[in-house]
């Protein structure tokens, strides 16, 4: 595991930021950490990057437990923690050498790679202060690429890139985790960039971890298949489709029939056949895609509920 | 952590600190406008009228830019660089970048001490070089100062602002404040130290005056009676230990607040 933490738990006073999370990030994945504003995502990246101490429960970084084995777990770390800070006064590439100092020797020679891979290798020599935000944000990742990291912890990395920048970004955190084998850990309130950038995540709200999985089976919700079927006999179609094992419910929508399948979604080529043989012309077959945002909103707005409905949802 | 990592680490630190511009313009102001200030005055008068004052160089002139470098506009150079050192960080809100490298927060501290110093010293090294080229440019034929009184006018020089610049870098890193550090050091360096060690009744007490124990390692009396400038009696034993448990002292409450605070 990339990540490992046990009941981890982080008290401001009176109130509870964290509560008792457990959470298990697998190597190599893009994994999100998904929460609205306030939720206490911030406050567990600074927990696992000992920026503050934990009030109780347990963690590892890499295998390493934090903090008594801190200095090794983030020797392939890297990480940004909200917005990335730069010493203005400072060039880019003066910037990386003070972290790089800090590092070890070895990390300097990969500066200019570092500024190459994020595209500032030109404007490297240029004042920090001079760097629009998508710049910094740029010049924060390869900042996190001097240390090679097996593991990169990235808090709400987008926030401030233009669409260009956003889509860019999400094209590198994935070659990261495909082509480099790295393991992305992304905090982020953004439902659509977890979506696609993320192999898996964990959905936070008040400290407390809801739920956590694969992407799919999020927002899959009870891992419930469904299919919109265009034809052009809908009569026939229904009836043929009642017929159907594979079938668990249909009913219209204003889309077309709207299909509940009984197995996977990979089971639709069979129910296509059955119709075509049955003589109903086929417009349309399309998988319902259950977003990760109805996943999102259902949970959390449970929050609002009661304690032993809240309990339902976490079971 | 080995060798070359401490000198690395001290390297970006002074790094840091010497491209900090209006750090660097001002604390040469003021090592060496004051210095200027009072060879061209002091030229001035001697030469308007030689038999009422004396040249501005000489062993005179030096005992006097020494005290106004080593006593006075050095050690505000040195708060200047010191403070900058110690929270420069913290302000810039890089501080936590550095933690997240594993680097011990101890070794990120002790890093800004020797960076500090060696901007400090850079920039009293040249108020210094000042303060001599006046002494003998200006002597008029008056007696001048030795190799070895030079020798330790520049130790003394180095001592005073490297102790100011230390504690500095201590008190900024326990602030994290560099306004609030500043404004406390230069308030107690120019107002509240001397009045406290003009306050007669608090007696012995008055040891623990920071100033009162470097003026003890002056090389030249830089006041009048036999104190070498300080208003203080006290051995160089005592002012030995006077000035070490102030550096122990702020060095361990930077140490301190670096490694407990949130990054």
């Amino acid at each position: 595991m990339a990540i490992e933490t046990r009941a981890l738990t982080k008290r401001f006073g009176e109130r509870t930021a964290i509560d008792g999370v457990d959470l298990r990030v697998p190597c190599g994945s893009a994994f999100g950490f998904l929460g609205p504003n306030g939720a206490g995502k911030t406050t567990m990246i600074r927990m696992l990057l000992g920026l503050t101490h934990a009030s109780a429960g347990s963690m590892k970084l890499l295998g390493h437990p934090v903090p008594a084995e801190r200095g090794q777990a983030l020797q392939r770390v890297g990480a940004i923690v909200e917005e990335p800070r730069f010493h203005d006064h400072l060039s880019g590439r003066e910037n990386l050498r003070i972290i790089a100092a800090a590092r070890g020797p070895e990390v300097r020679e990969g500066i200019g790679s570092a500024l190459a891979r994020v595209g500032l290798a030109e404007r490297a020599d240029e004042k920090v202060k001079k760097y629009s935000l998508g710049m910094r944000q740029r010049l924060g990742v390869a900042r996190c690429l001097l240390s090679d990291p097996l593991l990169l912890i990235l808090d709400e990395p987008t926030n401030g890139l233009d669409p260009g920048g956003i889509q860019e970004f999400r094209l590198t955190i994935r070659a990261m985790v495909e082509e480099e084998g790295r393991t992305v850990f992304l905090s982020s309130h953004l439902l659509d960039e977890v979506e696609k950038i993320c192999d898996a995540a964990a959905i936070v709200d008040r400290g407390k971890v809801i739920t956590q999985g694969a992407i799919a089976e999020l927002a899959g919700g009870g891992a419930r298949h469904e299919l919109i079927i265009g034809v052009d006999d809908a009569e026939l179609a229904l009836s043929t489709l009642d017929g159907i094992d594979l079938v668990r419910d249909v009913h219209r929508s204003d889309e077309g029939l709207r299909v509940v399948l009984a197995g996977g979604v990979e089971t639709a080529s069979q129910v296509n056949a059955s119709l075509v043989r049955a003589g109903v012309g086929v417009t349309r077959l399309e998988p319902v895609r259950h977003s990760l945002e109805q996943r999102f909103l259902e949970v959390t707005s449970r929050l609002d509920a009661p304690l032993g409905e809240k309990e339902e949802v976490r079971a | 952590m080995n060798a070359t990592i401490a000198g690395q680490m001290t390297g970006a630190d002074f790094l840091k600190l010497r491209k900090k511009r209006g750090t660097l313009i001002w604390a040469l102001v003021l090592a060496l406008m004051p210095l200027l200030i009072f060879f061209i005055v002091r030229a001035a008068q001697h030469s308007s009228n030689p038999l009422k004052y004396e040249p501005a160089g000489g062993l005179h002139g030096y005992t006097d830019a020494l005290r106004l470098l080593a006593m006075f506009f050095g050690p505000l150079a040195a708060i200047l660089i010191g403070t900058e050192g110690g929270a420069g960080d913290a302000a810039s809100g890089v501080f936590r970048d550095l933690v997240v490298t594993g680097r011990s927060r101890v070794a990120l501290f002790t890093a800004r001490v020797p960076a500090a110093l060696g901007l400090c010293w850079l920039v009293v090294g040249v108020g210094y070089a000042l303060a001599v080229i006046g002494t003998y440019a200006f002597a008029s034929g008056s007696p001048t100062p030795d190799g070895a009184l030079l020798a330790n006018g520049l130790g003394f020089s180095l001592l005073s602002t490297g102790v100011l610049c230390t504690v500095a870098v201590g008190f900024a890193s326990l602030t994290t404040s560099r306004p609030a550090a500043l404004t406390a050091l230069i308030g107690w360096h120019l107002v509240a130290s001397p009045i406290l060690a003009n306050i007669s009744s608090l007696g012995s007490s008055r040891r623990i005056v920071l100033s009162q124990a470097i003026a003890h390692f002056s090389p030249v009396n830089l006041g009048d009676g036999g104190r070498r400038g300080a208003t203080v009696a006290m051995s160089q034993g005592t002012a030995l230990i006077v000035l070490v448990a102030w550096l122990a002292a702020f060095f361990a409450l930077g140490a301190w607040r670096t490694r407990r605070m949130d990054a």
